[in-house]
């Protein structure tokens, strides 16, 4: 479904210099399955996830998606980011059915998809609320809502839970598995919570501190569906979560 | 005083009535006859605003700055928003209004005069570049704060970069435009007597002086009233208008606005 070959990413920065910023990624990722990227802050994890969607691009490499070469955005990537990037002149509903409608489907489709998927997020009600008027988890929820409606077959999630609290978190991350396994989009994550890739993915990229190269990708072999209180005292669990901990602690990073 | 303050539309009046009172008292005190009386200048506005030729000069004044408002608007949203998307725009823009910022536009009118004379064109050119600056400069800077998920969103739903700049940079920056536009409204006023007292033939700025140079001092001071009037009219229905726009914006843009909040 994706396929990541040897991508490398150099910024240049103020003073000059260039750094760089991923080293030789290659990764494919099968159509379906939920791959998490992580990483400690500033290795280039979400800048892997923008150059997927098109939004930067790479500095040496390629990205192929069913085979085609990314050239820039496109509905089939639809991203979510921690700062949600919401349309703050929209209300809820309007922010649901702008892709739709930017798709070309007609008005009365549009709102029927975007009525539906507001309240499959749980925001029934809400329909005609202004970005500002609502919480950090119903901003995200509204942007998921927003990204699903016009059907990407690949959801790129910038750390998106990352602005909200614990609580809302694990919430968030249980709808979340809630409506990946009734389609089953290919899903590419990138936080830097190691309970939350264990939790939600198929496979863990652990990239390592700058430039970031891969260091380890773990299969998470944990039954689905999957629930949190259920998988905490489980200790495959546990194992696999300390495992990653102690790969992202490890010292020799460093120089890596 | 805080229950006071709680009556809307008190404290201003309140601030009217004390300014006039001042006023009175001070032309009594001083008596000169480039003072005159509160009373007697507001006497002069129903002489004034029942006169058909004042009214058509008042209405060609305020035509004047509807026409140089909307030519301003029309030119300057666009620029200042390409600007704050494109480094190359900018660069090419910023120098030119770093220079012009700063020069009183009525200090143009000579110029100007000499070119396009002493009627409507000159004075419409004068009001359209005092409002085009600030709009230019809060549309630039509105659109460079838009937040770049924003805009990659949108590109994801297909969106192209010349349809990302009128949907969503363009409503984005709404709210800090508008801040210029309000900036644009008072100078649009300034700019529309100083023009006509540069260039006078007709309008409200040339009653001002006709009536200076006929030591007429209560039409002078009833028609600063009128003028200010006037002011005050457009910058609360403005704010209204404005209220109404960006009602869906954060209260980051909220700026201290005339009556009665």
């Amino acid at each position: 479904m994706i396929s990541i070959e040897r991508l490398s990413k150099a910024f240049d920065t103020a003073r000059g210099t260039s750094h760089l910023a991923l080293s030789d990624i290659s990764l494919d990722v099968a159509g379906g399955e939920f791959v998490s990227i992580l990483g400690p802050s500033g290795c280039g994890k979400s800048t892997l996830l923008y150059i997927v969607g098109g939004f930067v691009p790479p500095s040496s490499g390629a990205v192929r998606v069913q085979g085609a070469a990314v050239t820039g955005p496109g509905p089939d990537r639809g991203p979510v980011f921690q700062e949600f990037a919401l349309f703050p002149w929209k209300t809820v509903l309007g922010n649901v059915m702008y892709g739709l409608l930017e798709q070309g489907a007609p008005k009365k489709i549009a709102e029927d998809r975007a009525r539906a998927l507001i309240e499959m997020v749980h925001l029934k009600g809400y329909e005609n609320f202004y970005p500002k008027e609502l919480s950090g988890g119903m901003k995200q929820r509204v942007a998921i809502a927003r990204t699903l409606a016009y059907g990407p077959s690949i959801l790129l999630m910038d750390e998106p839970f990352g602005a909200l609290d614990a609580h809302t978190r694990t919430g968030m991350q249980h709808e979340l598995l809630e409506i990946w396994e009734r389609d089953r989009k290919t899903v590419l994550f990138v936080t830097h919570s190691v309970e939350e890739a264990v939790f939600l993915s198929d496979r863990v990229v652990v990239l390592t501190r700058s430039p970031g190269r891969i260091k380890e990708i773990s299969r998470i072999d944990l039954p689905r569906p999957r629930r949190r209180a259920e998988l905490l005292v489980d200790r495959r669990y546990q194992d696999y979560v300390v495992a990653i901990e102690k790969l992202m602690d490890d010292p020799a990073e460093v120089r890596a | 005083m805080t229950r006071l303050t709680q009556i809307p539309g008190l404290p201003p009046l309140v601030a009217a009535a004390g300014l006039l009172a001042a006023w009175e008292l001070a032309a009594r005190v001083f008596d000169i006859s480039g003072l005159p009386p509160a009373h007697a200048a507001l006497r002069e506005l129903p002489v004034i605003l029942t006169d058909k030729e004042s009214l058509l000069n008042i209405l060609d004044s305020i035509r004047r700055m509807v026409v140089g408002f909307a030519f301003a608007l029309v030119f300057a949203i666009p620029v200042g928003l390409m600007m704050g998307r494109s480094r190359l725009t900018a660069a090419f823009f910023n120098p030119l209004l770093m220079i012009i910022y700063p020069v009183p536009k009525a200090a143009l009118m000579p110029i100007i005069m000499l070119w396009l004379g002493v009627g409507d064109a000159s004075k419409t050119l004068v009001i359209f570049l005092g409002v085009s600056l600030p709009v230019i400069y809060h549309a630039y800077q509105g659109a460079r704060a838009v937040e770049e998920k924003m805009l990659w969103s949108a590109a994801a739903m297909g969106m192209d970069a010349r349809a990302r700049l009128t949907r969503i940079v363009f409503p984005a920056a709404l709210p800090e435009i508008m801040v210029g536009v309000r900036t644009g409204l008072v100078l649009a006023l300034i700019t529309m007597v100083t023009s006509e007292m540069i260039a006078r033939k007709q309008g409200v700025g040339d009653i001002l002086f006709n009536a200076l140079a006929m030591a007429q001092y209560e039409t002078v001071y009833a028609t600063i009233v009128i003028i200010g009037l006037l002011g005050f009219v457009i910058d609360v229905g403005f704010e209204r208008l404005r209220a109404h726009l960006v009602a869906w914006a954060e209260p980051a843009h909220e700026i201290a606005a005339v009556g009665s909040t």
